[in-house]
């Protein structure tokens, strides 16, 4: 039994207690917060064994194995490094820390200590995304991808996270580096890093802010990028977030040498897009018959799998195969679901990213006073 | 406008006087904004009103415009900082603590309900000029598990020890609230009253409230049926919580607050396809409603939450067994009683409803 410590018992916790609940093999015996009502009330529902308000008590008598750090990210450095220097392997929510340097020293540590660790980045164990995955390692797109585009929108206007951090000049979003893009284009750099070979890729990022959130008095926060990535040897890959795009996307597009594939992580659908010659008017008809045959098939997984309830949504799904996957390599010393070259990568892109940005930006006005 | 005659004897009812600083958190809300309205209405001279940094402040403009008085002071922050909270309490007499959680997730709104009035509680005990604290609750903390169909739903019902089994992060939140306030009152000496008004009616909400039915479906389920609806018009509300501030003697008490002659839900739904728009409905028996919920819940479990345990007996039991309510504590103690009739009131939201459908 993998005995199980959370720190920091805010919304994302009860999706990690929610999962782990759900893992044969997995207990939550201790939950901690510095705020002893919010610890008290997740030890309440989850029926924890132990709560605490402080985290070197529950390394030291919570009796955890596998602590799951889901506090706001500034402190995802030391908490990670306290939990493995106490000889817990380290699960650490998404964005993993500050910026690559900090990454690559918890890595480091774990690596010399002999413990696992890995982070949040759920959107890479989607259904889709599981499958994508298989399709890959059987060589489907005929080697390494020559071009990706990796699309990861974000709606401003719905979500209560995103109004409570808008309205919030000290809300800790707001104090990340790179802001309200540090907190949430991890899903979509992570997909484009699995597949980059080199440490060090080229990036060329541009952002700026919408129209939208310019009208409402936040010119100070950017919200739309897009970005250019270029590998050591040839492949390339785009990157766009949106928070004005319609739908919200969530794709994922490889292009490979011989043929190519679309996860539509959106509706749990993966396409093949063959590299087929129809003679005539045949490719006018044929290939839209292949599409529908491809539709039909994915509707028929998706039901599928929902009668057999392994339908959760997308990043629920996602929470808990990267946990399953992250449990066994603790218990079976298989490989970590995520390498951690995918996670410094991915960190060093964003780094690059957010630095470019800084750099593009003009002073804007200041934010409205607190009080009036 | 009208103030309302309070007769200079009745002001020796009152822990207070007019000249005294009283908060009111959530200000701008919905019936925040009528508890303030009817402050001002009282005679009071400094309200203090603290609202969300992220929120327009025209309702509170609204009122300041409409008493041409200096009595309003605005503080927009956010009660998880604890500068807003000393600010807040900074020589307050009497708080009528409206601000709570409305979020999805049991976190959020033990955060945003529990927290910040722990918080809050900390800075005015700090100040040491408190003389009552009125915590707005919610009827929706009641177990109604030991009331038969049709029984008496009051202050001396037990509240549900086991609403997270509800998945009703609202309720979880405001029963938190209450401990907090509880706790207070029992280690820190804290002089409270807790209000827990029905659901609020009137212009400024037009939405059906969920207690008579729901739409998730696609087609409008009526549930309520035969039951009494614990309504209260908002400025009713707002009055009651207001007299739950000032009147003399009533520390430590509950008080739930609905109007008179509670309307039944199906008598509701009918005048509001007459008066604001027609659409069809289907009558869901109370039972049938009970099943598809324990089956809903009995599935969520199976499933380990494929779909989330929304509909489940507890809620279902909590919102459409059917109760009756009584507000004659509310009546006895604070000497209130509601000005707005319920037919005037109904006919007010009514014609708020019809307005919003209109524009739509």
């Amino acid at each position: 039994m993998i005995k199980v410590g959370i720190i920091g018992c805010g919304k994302v916790a009860d999706q990690h207690a929610t999962q782990i609940q759900r893992i044969r093999g997995a207990e939550i015996v201790a939950v901690c917060d510095s705020e002893p009502l919010m610890a008290l009330q997740m030890h309440e529902r989850v029926k924890a064994k132990k709560y605490f308000t402080n985290v070197k008590e529950m390394l030291e008598g919570g009796g955890v194995e596998v602590v799951h750090i889901t506090t706001p990210p500034q402190s995802h450095f030391q908490l990670g490094k306290m939990c493995l220097q106490a000889g817990c392997h380290v699960y650490i929510e998404k964005p993993f820390t500050l910026n690559t340097v900090e990454a690559e020293e918890l890595v480091s540590i774990a690596t010399q200590k002999g413990l696992k660790l890995t982070a949040g980045h759920n959107a890479q164990y989607t259904h889709a995304m599981v499958r994508m995955r298989e399709l890959v390692r059987k060589g489907y797109l005929g080697g390494k991808p020559v071009h990706m585009e990796s699309i990861y929108c974000y709606d401003l206007g719905d979500m209560s996270y995103a109004k409570a951090f808008l309205g919030d000049s000290g809300h800790w979003v707001r104090k990340l580096p790179g802001s309200l893009l540090q907190n949430i284009i991890s899903h979509g750099i992570s997909k484009i890093a699995e597949f980059i070979r080199s440490d060090k890729p080229l990036v060329i990022a541009h952002g700026f802010t919408s129209q939208f959130l310019k009208n409402i008095g936040q010119g100070d926060i950017v919200d739309e990028v897009r970005v250019i990535i270029k590998d050591e040897d040839s492949t390339t890959a785009y990157f766009t977030f949106s928070s004005q795009i319609r739908p919200t996307l969530h794709q994922l597009r490889l292009y490979g040498p011989n043929n190519s594939l679309i996860v539509d992580d959106d509706h749990q659908i993966v396409i093949t897009v063959k590299d087929r010659e129809y003679k005539s008017f045949a490719r006018y008809f044929l290939p839209p018959l292949d599409y529908a045959r491809q539709y039909l098939g994915n509707w028929s997984q998706n039901v599928n799998k929902f009668l057999h309830n392994d339908f959760h949504l997308p990043f629920d799904a996602g929470m808990k195969a990267l946990i399953e996957g992250f449990y066994s390599s603790v218990t079976n010393n298989e490989p970590l679901p995520l390498s951690y070259r995918e996670i410094i990568v991915t960190a060093r892109i964003m780094d690059d990213i957010f630095a470019q940005i800084k750099n593009q930006q003009t002073p804007t006005r200041s934010v409205a006073p607190e009080y009036v | 406008m009208n103030f309302y005659k309070i007769a200079n004897e009745a002001w020796a009812e009152f822990i207070l006087n007019q000249n005294e600083i009283v908060l009111v958190t959530g200000a701008n809300g919905f019936i925040g904004s009528r508890v303030v309205r009817t402050l001002l209405l009282y005679g009071f001279k400094r309200v203090r009103c603290l609202t969300r940094a992220t929120s327009n402040s025209r309702s509170l403009e609204f009122i300041a415009s409409e008493f041409n008085t200096v009595s309003l002071e605005i503080i927009k922050g956010n009660l998880l900082s604890s500068d807003t909270c000393k600010m807040a309490a900074e020589g307050v007499s009497v708080v009528f603590h409206l601000a709570a959680g409305i979020d999805k997730s049991f976190p959020g709104c033990v955060l945003n309900s529990a927290v910040t009035t722990r918080n809050l509680l900390d800075a005015l005990i700090e100040m040491k000029a408190l003389k009552r604290f009125v915590n707005i609750g919610s009827l929706a903390v009641y177990s109604n598990a030991k009331i038969r169909r049709g029984g008496l739903l009051d202050e001396s019902c037990e509240v549900d020890r086991e609403l997270a089994e509800r998945h009703d992060p609202y309720a979880y939140g405001k029963a938190k609230q209450d401990e907090v306030v509880l706790e207070y009152a029992r280690t820190r000496s804290l002089p409270y009253v807790i209000v827990r008004p029905g659901l609020t009616i009137g212009p400024g909400k037009a939405k059906i409230p969920g207690r008579v039915g729901i739409d998730t479906f696609g087609v409008f389920l009526h549930l309520g049926l035969g039951n009494r609806m614990p309504f209260t018009y908002v400025d009713n509300c707002a009055e009651a919580i207001v007299l739950a501030g000032l009147r003399k003697g009533i520390e430590g008490e509950v008080i739930n607050i609905v109007d008179d002659d509670l309307p039944r839900s199906s008598t509701f739904l009918r005048r509001y396809k007459k008066q604001v728009r027609r659409f069809a409905s289907v009558p869901i028996p109370y039972r049938l409603f009970y099943l598809f919920n324990y089956l809903w819940a009995m599935y969520s479990e199976w499933s380990e939450g494929q779909l989330p345990p929304v509909f489940n007996p507890r809620t279902c039991a909590a919102y459409f067994k059917g109760n009756t309510y009584s507000n004659e504590k509310a009546k006895r103690l604070l000497g209130w009683h509601p000005r707005v009739k319920m037919t005037e009131g109904l006919d007010r939201f009514y014609a708020y409803a019809r307005e919003v459908v209109n524009r739509k």
